[in-house]
């Protein structure tokens, strides 16, 4: 019983996180991560990087018919 | 051993697929269970699958995962992002899934369910897939380049330039004809107008909320929208009972036209952040949502097939949009079995976030085959009801008249037995006044869904809000296909009158915005408006305007494939696809000649035009008519320069292609390939990324 209870747990962890990656929840860590890697200093805030990333995807097409 | 049980499984799965396959084409007079349907599609699909993509990847082009994808070389953690496979592929299935695989289908269903169904499928297996597959290997070996950019490098600098003008064009006549669906769907009907209005001010809610108070926050902002969502679709019932609220939110298609025309301009110059992406957010989860309970309750209902294998409107004579199958089966469901928008999605931002090409099999074929199914669904919804009721929805007033008596006699007169009291009692159960008239797809889909959805949960009578969730659902991404469209359109027109007068480029300088804003709105409202008046309904003429545009753009990307595939010594494999892009000149070029010159005023956009000028000269049109009629004439002339116009662009770039092919193989000239340097990964395999 334990060991269901653990795999949905962790199923449902998965879920969580694939859905945060799909809608964008997680775009912001994944900036500062990229920022740390690369050791430059932290630029945007997150309503900056927020605006600024969707600028840039509504910019060119990302939904077709 | 393993390899002959391997050998064994895929042989068990293509006789599945055969024998479903030959159930639903060789069944006549018979009604068929949808599961045939599924079985059918699941099957091919996972044979085109694991041997058709897995040759295109191996042998045409040799997907290489030691090479790093510019998702790698360039993470930036904004443009260029290394994404999880199965994160990248919901990504790319949500940008490629939009109203076209449900709609195109729906009218397709006049012909009945056998030919869109065949095309649905072999067009995705063979056609469509390998577009969006080779266009992302592409794109992914040219640092993410978009592909009129390919076409400019590989091609030549006026094929770059074409591809621009021709996306720009589809872009204007794609938004007119979603925007008559939209209209379509909402026109007299005080619950789904509400519906629909009210989820302006939830996306407005949801922008601040993301925005102000909980930055990039987007699930626990689409959660709230969500309910907020549901909440008005429950509540559009109690407008619909109030007599004084149904009243204001009772519209004419001519005045919804104007609303969603305003609107359009609104979401293109407003703040993206405060319209657009929420409103973007929460169609993707509705439609995620949607799209899965719909298959989820043919799997669980499994409704019989209504409608015959084949229709007598086979001969070109239907009521929803008029032409033989070939050439109009094949432009009229584009997305669902190839659609050139695609590509643009799969030179977008897909390539920029790939971690490794061998993804590029999964995501950019494994996508379109999932879109695919969804066509099949649709197809299976719009077939699983009466064909008299799905003829009823979808006839224009012009071909069966106004009142519902006329109306049911006509169609029973075809030999698909439609009694009044039957539409009456259906419009009733779901919850609007008529539903004779409302051609564009939408609400026939809407039926079907609800008949799906309330056979498995509520019964009858949950049928009204089943209804009004389903053209909640397709109206909402349609508006979203709307907004981010004439966005983009907004941009493709300040950056060529950039060219012209430099200022005119800057994307935040407000003249700019409202100049470049109010054209693109100009353009795909003018088609809008156009297809309200219509006498015909519209879609008779707008939707074969947009597949042919469409498919013509699919052509394009498969012309810039091909000079690929040969520039990389690809001989042996060039058919891959030089096939699938004589296929589809020979059906758009067929179309666009019908669509112009054919003697049928039904089809022929200046034989019609002829007609009503004869109508006119003969005395024959009254005087209350005569502007309306006059207006008709100029909008059908105008619809055959377009198409003139979109075919001469395409045949320009063909013809550019053919010297460049020619020059390559006489070697006259020699193959440069503008791909990026190798450069190895250094991710170790099963590792990268996340």
């Amino acid at each position: 019983m334990g060991d269901v209870l653990k795999v949905c747990r962790n199923m449902a962890r998965g879920l969580l996180l694939w859905v945060r990656e799909w809608c964008g929840d997680a775009a912001y860590e994944r900036y500062q991560k990229a920022v740390l890697r690369e050791k430059t200093a932290c630029s945007l805030t997150p309503q900056q990087f927020y605006v600024e990333q969707l600028e840039r995807k509504y910019s060119r097409p990302s939904r077709c018919c | 051993m393993k390899k002959i049980v391997f050998v064994l499984i895929w042989i068990a799965v293509a006789s599945l697929g055969a024998a479903a396959l030959g159930a639903i084409a060789l069944n006549r007079n018979e009604k068929i269970s949808a599961t045939w349907f599924v079985v059918a599609a699941a099957c091919c699909y996972l044979v085109a699958y694991r041997l058709y993509s897995a040759f295109l990847a191996a042998k045409v082009v040799a997907l290489d995962d030691t090479r790093a994808t510019p998702a790698e070389r360039n993470d930036d953690g904004r443009d260029f992002v290394p994404t999880n496979r199965w994160v990248l592929f919901g990504h790319h299935f949500a940008a490629i899934a939009g109203p076209g695989p449900l709609v195109g289908p729906t009218l397709a269903a006049q012909f009945g369910y056998l030919p869109g169904t065949l095309w649905l499928i072999a067009g995705a297996a063979f056609a469509g897939c390998v577009q969006d597959f080779v266009i992302l290997f592409c794109s992914i070996r040219r640092n993410g380049k978009s592909l009129g950019e390919m076409a400019r490098d590989e091609v030549g600098k006026r094929g770059g330039f074409i591809a621009q003008l021709a996306v720009l064009a589809i872009l204007i006549i794609l938004l007119g004809v979603v925007a008559l669906v939209v209209v379509n769907a909402l026109k007299t009907s005080p619950w789904a107008t509400f519906t629909l209005t009210m989820t302006i001010p939830i996306a407005l809610l949801m922008g601040v909320y993301l925005r102000l108070l909980r930055p990039g926050r987007v699930l626990e902002a689409s959660l709230i929208g969500l309910a907020l969502v549901v909440f008005v679709v429950i509540a559009g019932q109690w407008v619909a009972d109030s007599a004084s609220w149904a009243r204001v939110f009772t519209l004419s298609g001519v005045a919804l036209a104007f609303w969603i025309i305003a609107y359009g301009f609104a979401a293109s110059a407003l703040p993206v952040w405060l319209l657009l992406a929420p409103r973007d957010y929460l169609s993707a989860f509705i439609k995620a949502g949607a799209i899965f309970s719909l298959a989820a309750g043919i799997l669980i209902v499994r409704p019989e097939i209504q409608m015959p294998a084949l229709t007598k409107f086979v001969d070109g004579s239907g009521p929803v949009f008029a032409g033989k199958i070939f050439p109009f089966c094949f432009i009229t469901i584009a997305c669902g079995a190839i659609s050139g928008f695609h590509s643009l999605i799969s030179s977008g931002t897909t390539p920029k976030m790939i971690q490794r090409e061998g993804q590029a099999r999964m995501i950019g074929y494994g996508a379109m085959l999932l879109e695919s199914f969804v066509g099949v669904m649709a197809m299976v919804a719009a077939c699983a009801m009466q064909p008299g009721v799905y003829f009823a929805i979808n006839s224009p007033a012009g071909i069966v008249g106004v009142a519902p008596d006329a109306a049911a006699a006509t169609i029973s007169s075809w030999g698909y037995h439609l009694d009044a009291q039957t539409m009456s009692n259906l419009a009733h159960a779901v919850g609007e006044q008529t539903l004779f008239n409302r051609a564009g797809g939408a609400p026939s889909l809407a039926v079907g869904m609800a008949q799906i959805f309330s056979s498995t949960i509520g019964g009858e009578r949950l049928m009204s809000i089943w209804y009004h969730f389903a053209i909640m659902f397709e109206a909402l991404f349609i508006l979203t296909v709307l907004d981010a469209g004439t966005r983009v359109g907004r941009f493709m027109v300040q950056e060529m009158g950039g060219r012209v007068w430099k200022p005119f480029a800057q994307t935040s300088w407000m003249p700019s915005v409202v100049i470049a804003s109010a054209m693109v709105v100009g353009g795909w409202g003018y088609f809008l408006y156009q297809g309200v008046i219509d006498p015909l309904g519209g879609i008779n003429s707008l939707w074969p305007l947009f597949g042919i545009a469409n498919q013509l753009l699919a052509a394009v990307a498969l012309v810039v494939a091909t000079t690929i595939l040969l520039k990389m010594g690809k001989m042996k494999w060039l058919w891959v696809t030089l096939l699938p892009m004589l296929w589809l000149i020979t059906i758009t070029m067929t179309a666009s000649w019908q669509k112009i010159f054919s003697s049928n005023a039904r089809i022929g956009f200046l034989s019609g035009a002829n007609a009503f000028a004869a109508q006119i000269v003969a005395g024959k049109v009254p005087a209350n008519k005569l502007t309306e009629i006059q207006r008709t004439i100029f909008n059908l002339r105008l619809d055959a320069v377009v198409t003139t116009v979109l075919a001469v662009m395409i045949l320009a770039l063909i013809f550019e292609a053919i010297v460049r092919w020619t020059a390559i193989l006489t070697k006259k000239s020699e193959a440069v390939l503008h791909e990026t340097p190798y450069v190895a990964t250094q991710w170790i395999a099963g590792a990268e990324g996340d």
